[in-house]
């Protein structure tokens, strides 16, 4: 949500708001005219009641026009036709000696106030006094005009020029508030965008971080590990992709291609089997002793592109069970990051679990897609993991909970661990 | 619906502020009245103590209000809306007994004028809702009073025409204060609606820009060292002992570079901002990274007052301090006074947004140094 109105638009949406509360004074205004009206009528019998009912009711009604059409040939309209219904007002009550004989009585103020609170076509202080000002002005002429006609005593309506008086204040102080430029000065608004962007921006950080974790920090390990002797050709092969991808693209918006998507997503279950060039059908064969059928790894391989890349690179077996069309119905950003999550993991279990096989399994339902990776490794303590072991919380919690889903970890010492990777289905 | 529980204090905030000194004048035109009136039919007041006694709990009513709605003591509170008319409404029962007997009708006495007054100037701090069932209570009161002071000497016409216009002030108050309630939070609500599509569209151009600047930013820091030695690599026959070696002091620059970005927040990134552009120090402390905790309203609101103490001299230094203590966090701002020092009306100004997003607010400023202190619960 944004805080608060900005301050162009501050002015005419006050001045909107004083106008509508001035519509609704109007119409209780009038509305108690119509019932003192139907009093009159009804208890006292008194005929001419209803033509101070009917007068009401029409100005009531036109006052709606102008409410939802605000523009100077309806307000003049209301004024006018409000300048008549007071003459005539004025003459029946006058005529009837209601009110002790002179004009400034409140059953004459409702009227008058109702056609003082036109408030009118345009926006700001100015324009709104001139417009009630004028109301005021012709309300107490067509009185003067009513009393001349019935021989009554024209005095001032006090109630009406309370009134007058009051909508001069409110919007004159209207006026002079929004001239300190509290609004501007607080800049709420601005604060408020560059919120956004700052978030956009931590939220690029965050993906550039993952990646670059992936990448260039992954490979600074392998080769501080693989200490001195001839470079292994994997090592060699994953660099050149990665620096290609890190030099060569906009990576830190890097998601597979929308034909690419599809081939991901689709391939496997239409047979195509999308086949990333050079790479699977390489490792496949490379990977010693894959305990499952060539067309089911292939087919997972292709969906989980970089789980099958570090897991044949990190000479890691994986046994794949599942749902193999699971991925289908992710978005391909949401699917990406799902890949690199599983990519992740299968590194971790290559570096840390001591073992050299592990299993993932991919199911889907009840709106989500549901990969557990497993390994009979040495297990470790979460609690225990140190603090520069950045790798679980980027590229596997920060990625799955920015796509909406949850990372769940057990891991007893001796015995294994075993990470479910929960994301909700579609996403971008 | 969101409408019927929204005030203007709580969606626009700044507007609530600006709306103060309305209702300082407002209690102030309710006791002048009250006073005046008085004063005018003093010959006609059968209690004395009585009449003394309206005229205070109407200046109470007034005082409660001005004072309720300060920014210091925000945000208002419909129990303070209900205590304003209940005090209110008070005066005008302890003025009718002033009177009794005295021969003159409710309807020439202050209190439909100091209640719809009062009502009508605390429009923008009440839902429309609460200002028309407080505008419909008072008005049943004061008809009851009419109906008890006329007894049976009126007809029934003119008794309905008496209570029609004693109690016409306090409906078309009510009545005014509802629709500018309603009618400001539609405005106020529509226009965030548009801002945030706007914001939206805007969000997608910008996400291009920044990633790109993103890219560079990491690529340049990569650039330098670590892609050279991994294209080095790349392209040897053999890692030397050496390259191990450098390979892992370039790992652990590496970490703990990445490490530093994952564990910022968007204060840090403010800061950076601030201290950029306004060439001032700006330090935050937050260990625990607790300032991802405050929802977006409450960054904006935060935001502003940083941005706004760093500009114009306001400040030489800014320091934003979080600790957690227990749900509660508190966000402590400390800045050194500069050359132009902000005043504590312009900071309760900023505690007055903040309280409007659901944080407590303090200010205290002094010659030397000012300090905002702000604690909320995460939702």
């Amino acid at each position: 949500m944004t805080l608060g109105l900005p301050g162009h638009l501050a002015r005419a949406s006050l001045s909107r708001a004083l106008t509508h509360a001035g519509h609704c004074a109007a119409w209780v205004c009038l509305a108690v005219t119509v019932a003192l009206g139907v009093s009159g009528a009804t208890i006292d019998g008194d005929p001419m009641s209803w033509a101070v009912v009917t007068i009401a009711a029409l100005l009531a009604i036109l006052l709606v026009f102008v409410a939802r059409h605000p523009i100077v040939s309806l307000t003049v309209l209301y004024l006018v036709i409000g300048a008549a219904a007071m003459v005539a007002l004025t003459t029946i009550v006058m005529d009837a000696g209601l009110q002790g004989g002179t004009t400034n009585t409140p059953i004459l103020a409702l009227p008058m106030i109702a056609i003082l609170l036109v408030g009118g076509a345009g926006t700001g202080a100015a324009i709104a006094i001139t417009w009630a000002g004028l109301g005021y002005a012709l309300g107490e002429a067509a009185t003067f005009l009513g009393a001349t006609l019935v021989g009554a005593n024209w005095v001032p309506n006090a109630g009406a020029a309370s009134a007058f008086v009051l909508v001069v204040v409110i919007r004159a102080l209207d006026g002079i508030s929004r001239r300190s430029d509290q609004r501007r000065e607080t800049g709420l608004h601005r604060a408020s965008q560059q919120n956004r962007e700052l978030a956009i921006r931590h939220d690029y950080e965050l993906r550039a971080t993952a990646r670059l974790h992936d990448t260039a920090l992954s490979h600074l390990v392998a080769i501080a590990a693989a200490g001195s002797g001839p470079v292994d050709e994997r090592l060699r092969t994953g660099i050149r992709q990665d620096l290609g991808l890190i030099v060569g693209r906009d990576w830190a918006v890097d998601h597979s291609l929308p034909d690419e998507a599809e081939n991901l997503r689709g391939g496997a279950g239409r047979g195509r089997g999308y086949r990333r060039p050079g790479v699977a059908a390489a490792t496949v064969g490379g990977v010693p002793g894959g305990s499952a059928p060539a067309d089911v790894v292939e087919a997972e391989g292709s969906a989980f592109r970089a789980a099958f890349t570090a897991a044949a690179n990190a000479a890691l077996r994986v046994r794949w069970t599942g749902d193999s069309t699971a991925l289908r119905v992710l978005g391909p950003m949401r699917a990406e990051a799902l890949d690199a999550a599983v990519a992740q993991c299968l590194i971790n279990v290559a570096r840390h679990a001591g073992v050299d096989e592990a299993e993932v399994a991919v199911g889907v339902g009840s709106g989500e897609v549901t990969v557990a990776v497993m390994d009979s490794g040495v297990g470790f303590d979460e609690h225990e993991i140190p603090e520069d072991r950045i790798g679980l919380r980027t590229s596997i919690r920060a990625r799955i909970e920015h796509e909406g889903g949850t990372v769940r970890l057990w891991s007893t010492k001796g015995i294994g661990t075993t990470i479910v990777l929960t994301v909700p289905e579609g996403g971008e | 619906m969101i409408r019927m529980r929204l005030t203007q204090q709580e969606a626009d905030p700044i507007g609530g502020i600006a709306a103060a000194p309305v209702v300082t004048m407002a209690a102030v035109l309710a006791v002048g009245t009250a006073l005046g009136v008085t004063l005018a039919h003093r010959q006609e007041i059968t209690s004395p103590l009585a009449a003394v006694l309206a005229i205070t709990l109407v200046a109470a009513a007034g005082s409660i209000a001005a004072v309720s709605v300060l920014p210091a003591r925000a945000p208002f509170t419909t129990e303070r809306l209900w205590l304003v008319v209940a005090l209110a409404v008070g005066g005008v029962i302890a003025e009718y007994v002033s009177m009794l007997g005295g021969g003159r009708s409710v309807t020439e006495g202050f209190g439909p004028i100091a209640v719809g007054a009062l009502i009508l100037a605390l429009a923008p701090y009440c839902t429309w809702l609460s200002l028309l069932l407080a505008g419909a209570l008072a008005s049943v009161v004061i008809a009851v009073l009419v109906v008890g002071a006329a007894g049976a000497a009126h007809d029934p016409a003119a008794l309905a025409s008496l209570i029609g216009l004693t109690i016409v002030v306090v409906l078309a108050s009510s009545a005014a204060a509802a629709g500018y309630s309603y009618a400001i939070i539609a405005e106020t609500l529509a226009w965030q609606r548009d801002a945030n599509r706007a914001a939206l569209r805007r969000d997608a151009a910008l996400r291009e820009g920044i990633a790109r600047s993103v890219q560079q930013t990491r690529v340049s820091v990569l650039g330098r060292e670590v892609l050279p030695f991994l294209a080095g690599v790349m392209t040897a026959d053999r890692i030397s002992v050496a390259d191990a070696d450098r390979a892992r002091e370039l790992a652990e620059a590496l970490r703990r570079a990445l490490k530093a970005g994952i564990e910022s927040t968007w204060l840090d990134d403010l800061a950076a901002n601030l201290q950029l552009a306004r060439d001032i120090d700006v330090l935050v402390d937050d260990p625990m990274g607790a300032a991802a905790d405050l929802g977006d309203d409450q960054r904006s609101a935060l935001s502003a007052l940083l941005s706004w103490l760093g500009e114009s001299e306001r400040s030489t230094g800014i320091r934003v301090r979080i600790t957690v203590d227990g749900a509660v966090r508190r966000i402590s701002v400390s800045a050194a006074a500069g050359a132009s020092p902000p005043s504590r009306r312009e900071l309760d100004r900023f505690a007055a947004v903040a309280r409007a997003v659901a944080m407590r607010a303090e200010v205290a400023a002094t010659r030397e140094n000012v300090a905002v202190e702000f604690s909320h619960v995460p939702g």
